[in-house]
């Protein structure tokens, strides 16, 4: 759900374009890797506690498990992240919101579902209130199960990230 | 003041609306209210038998009597005696007044219960869903014929 792009307004002395031209052509070449390389390293991704897993992705955040070494970074604004974590069951009041998130994030931008709740539903599975099979909406990356998963189990999932990433196979690019 | 002497209390001053009363133990009783009188009934509760706190009130779904059971649990602070009023509404047209302007916590609760059983509280400052999204209302998912429970629909189960 992109916003419509309009026809840019007339900046004298300032040509605009509205095509991907270049980077389509970066895509192809050996440039990208170079470009991969740093978008792995600074995996910064959102505080967006959603359910009972957002205790574990807070925690992964703090001082113990120190993620800075790795690039992997909390921030606390959308605008700032490159990873939504989806920490829980989305509810049908809720998944307007974080499409929201979503939109106000800037590419590349990667998708982790953490927990079961947010890749089936978990223990909510069958309820009259909760958003079904959330991969469909969004493009997940990386699932990582558990009831719920530990910290190390995220940072896990950040390496898979990495390597998918490395490897070019992630979803947030079209390569 | 005693269990027995609240119900006899409150059967004296409402005979007509108070019925079924029942003393289960010195600290709870059980009385059934006719929906018209609710208010009237909270206000002397409030006032005179010292009943200043509603713990919680909620809705029960009768399909097969054809009623939905308003249910509403009032404890205080002066003495231990709990009382269980209740009020038996007709399923396809649930209304009761509002007891909001009685017990101010009563809002949330009735917001709930009307998003949840379809129960319309008259008279109710700001009767709006909850916790359910807007375009849920009128489905009232804790009625017992409602049909979209369970939801089969998921995927990927871990």
């Amino acid at each position: 759900m992109a916003v419509e792009q309009t026809d840019y307004e007339e900046i004298p002395g300032v040509i605009l374009t509205d095509r991907n031209a270049i980077s389509d052509f970066v895509k192809k070449t050996k440039a990208q890797d170079i470009l991969n390389w740093g978008r792995k390293n600074s995996l910064w991704f959102t505080v967006n506690a959603m359910g009972c897993c957002g205790v574990e992705l807070l925690s992964t955040g703090m001082a113990h498990y120190d993620t800075d070494r790795f690039g992997i970074i909390p921030r606390n604004s959308p605008r700032h992240a490159d990873v939504l974590i989806i920490s829980g069951y989305v509810t049908k009041k809720y998944l307007p919101a974080l499409t929201r998130i979503w939109e106000q994030m800037p590419s590349p931008k990667w998708v982790i579902a953490f927990g079961d709740c947010a890749i089936s539903g978990g223990p909510f599975y069958e309820s009259y209130s909760t958003h079904q099979n959330v991969d469909q909406i969004f493009p997940v990356d990386v699932f990582v199960p558990g009831c719920p998963p530990r910290c190390e189990a995220l940072i896990q999932a950040f390496f898979e990230l990495q390597k998918k990433i490395e490897a070019k196979q992630d979803r947030g690019t079209e390569y | 003041m005693d269990a027995n002497t609240m119900i006899d209390s409150l059967s004296t001053q409402f005979p007509d609306a108070v019925f079924d009363t029942k003393v289960e133990s010195k600290i709870r009783i059980f009385a059934k209210v006719k929906p018209e009188n609710i208010k009237d009934v909270c206000m002397y509760l409030k006032g005179n038998l010292s009943f200043g706190h509603l713990c919680c009130e909620f809705g029960i779904d009768f399909p097969d009597r054809n009623e939905i059971e308003v249910v509403y649990v009032i404890g205080s602070y002066d003495h231990s005696v709990v009382l269980t009023l209740k009020a038996l509404l007709p399923r396809d047209n649930p209304e009761i007044e509002s007891v909001v302007s009685v017990y101010w916590n009563a809002s949330w609760y009735e917001r709930e219960t009307y998003e949840l059983f379809g129960v319309k509280y008259l008279n109710h400052p700001d009767l709006r869903p909850l916790v359910l999204p807007e375009d849920m209302l009128g489905e009232w998912p804790l009625r017992k014929d409602y049909k979209g429970f369970p939801n089969k629909t998921a995927k990927n189960l871990v």
